[in-house]
């Protein structure tokens, strides 16, 4: 009966999920379309909405092809690892109170982990199929995430730091006062960034830099290899907009409207930012390589390091790190001053 | 210290959550290699080079930076999961207090350690990568 009850559980996640990313594909295109002025696609069920159900299936019925030069049992155990990262993760997201599969202690731990594991599909992927733009967009994409997530690293200790907490729950509830985004405004702008480079998407999609790549460490693929991965990347997408809606923005609560549902409101959240990971694609040109590790190592690491200090130093100092916002907003006036000056300097 | 049995018992879930997540990609990959076509052929099966023949194994000798980003990534990923503990602890911290303050100053000489493994690579061009 245990089982039974956990089991339908973990359906009640998956299937849900697994239909969202379906969702957002179309969406993604819809939402392209609009803003490049074209109708997108709109031939499969009303407004095209069942185009991803069709596409995937088609994806299913199609043969796999296996390069003779690959690595046969590598190269099919690669998709299968970035598929299942990206559903492990939800195990621990809170979408509402006391709604959580499993309430784990250290939840921004298992987080973390999972999401540095993430590497292994691309890298796996990359070297299995044994072809030059494979393997060049493995290591270019290894590379990238592997950057990006010492930055990200920092930037959740801040969060914690003002928590008091592992515990993904804990960190919802102590944002009661006040959502994390506010002081912590500059680490949440961070943070969004580094999301859009951890999981390779516009403007750091340089490893499916069309032009150089074709299409980066997926090139060999084809059918359910390809569909997983694409399930994969766009599970990541969904689960990192839900982590920051949960560090930042207050997860499952929402001031003023408290007769609301905290899912719904949870769900419009993670949906907003959803929808601005869509507008970036459409909106910002791809950047060089060269500038994107320079962003990485040489602005955000330093940057969040003292961010760390700083918050750890003012919590030391004062009672509430939370109503003194409003230091922190002529603080955040002099570190743009500074920037821009340091900007005009350089350019 | 030994785990509670609570605790132990919120790891269920996960393991669940893996065995489901494993058994739905495994099911599609089979499911795929029933239903599909398998129609295997010499030239099919040439890598992908834009319609040139590949002339050697793509698995040679890289770029050395991309290793030392990789070791840099070691080092200061390690310093972040150190610093997850002494933060979940600290945020719990009296403030103003001589604990909270012996805190603070402990971590940061090891931030200054990070710092100045930072400024080290900077000077040897680690993170030049133009």
């Amino acid at each position: 009966m245990f089982y039974f009850e956990n089991i339908l559980k973990v359906l009640v996640i998956i299937v849900p999920l697994l239909v969202s990313v379906a969702l957002f594909t179309v969406a993604e295109r819809k939402i392209l379309s609009s803003i490049q002025r074209r109708r997108g696609p709109n031939v499969i069920g009303i407004f095209g909405l069942l185009q991803a159900f069709a596409d995937g299936l088609k994806l299913l019925v199609k043969e796999t092809i296996l390069p003779s030069s690959a690595n046969k049992a590598l190269f099919i155990l690669a998709p299968l690892v970035t598929f299942f990262l990206s559903l492990i993760g939800w195990a621990v997201i809170p979408v509402n109170e006391a709604s959580v599969f499993s309430d784990l202690n250290v939840g921004i731990l298992y987080l973390f982990a999972i999401s540095s594991l993430g590497v292994y599909g691309i890298i796996i992927s990359g070297w299995a199929s044994n072809s030059k733009y494979a393997f060049l967009g493995a290591l270019r994409s290894a590379a990238q995430m592997v950057s990006y997530e010492i930055s990200i690293g920092f930037i959740i200790i801040n969060v914690i730091l003002c928590s008091g907490s592992l515990n993904l729950s804990a960190v919802v509830l102590s944002q009661k006062s006040i959502w994390f985004c506010i002081p912590l405004l500059p680490m949440f702008i961070l943070f969004f960034v580094s999301c859009l480079a951890e999981t390779n998407r516009h403007p750091f999609d340089l490893p499916e830099a069309e032009a150089e790549l074709v299409s980066g460490y997926n090139v060999e693929y084809s059918a359910i290899g390809f569909a997983l991965f694409f399930l994969g990347e766009y599970g990541n997408i969904i689960l990192i907009s839900s982590i920051t809606v949960l560090l930042f923005i207050g997860g499952w609560l929402f001031p003023f409207f408290s007769t609301l549902s905290g899912s719904l409101c949870f769900s419009i959240k993670t949906f907003f930012f959803i929808a601005l990971f869509i507008w970036v694609r459409a909106a910002f040109p791809r950047y060089r390589y060269d500038q994107l590790m320079r962003l990485g190592w040489k602005v955000f690491l330093p940057f969040s390091i003292s961010w760390v200090i700083f918050t750890a130093s003012i919590l030391s100092c004062f009672n509430w790190y939370i109503l003194c916002f409003w230091i922190f907003l002529i603080l955040y006036l002099l570190v743009l001053i500074c920037f821009l000056l340091v900007s005009l300097g350089f350019y | 210290m030994i785990l509670a049995a609570t605790e132990l018992s919120s790891y269920l879930p996960i393991f669940l959550m893996i065995g489901a997540a494993l058994t739905f990609g495994i099911g599609n990959v089979v499911l795929s290699q029933l239903i599909g076509p398998k129609r295997a052929g010499a030239t099919k099966g040439i890598a992908y080079e834009s319609g040139m023949n590949p002339i050697t194994s793509s698995r040679k000798r890289f770029n050395v930076r991309f290793y030392l980003i990789a070791m840099v990534f070691l080092v200061f990923d390690v310093e972040v999961v150190f610093l997850y503990p002494w933060a979940a602890t600290f945020g719990n911290l009296e403030p103003m207090s001589n604990e909270s303050l012996l805190w603070l100053l402990r971590i940061l000489f090891f931030l200054l350690t990070t710092v100045v493994a930072y400024l080290y690579g900077f000077r040897k061009g680690v993170f030049r990568f133009d």
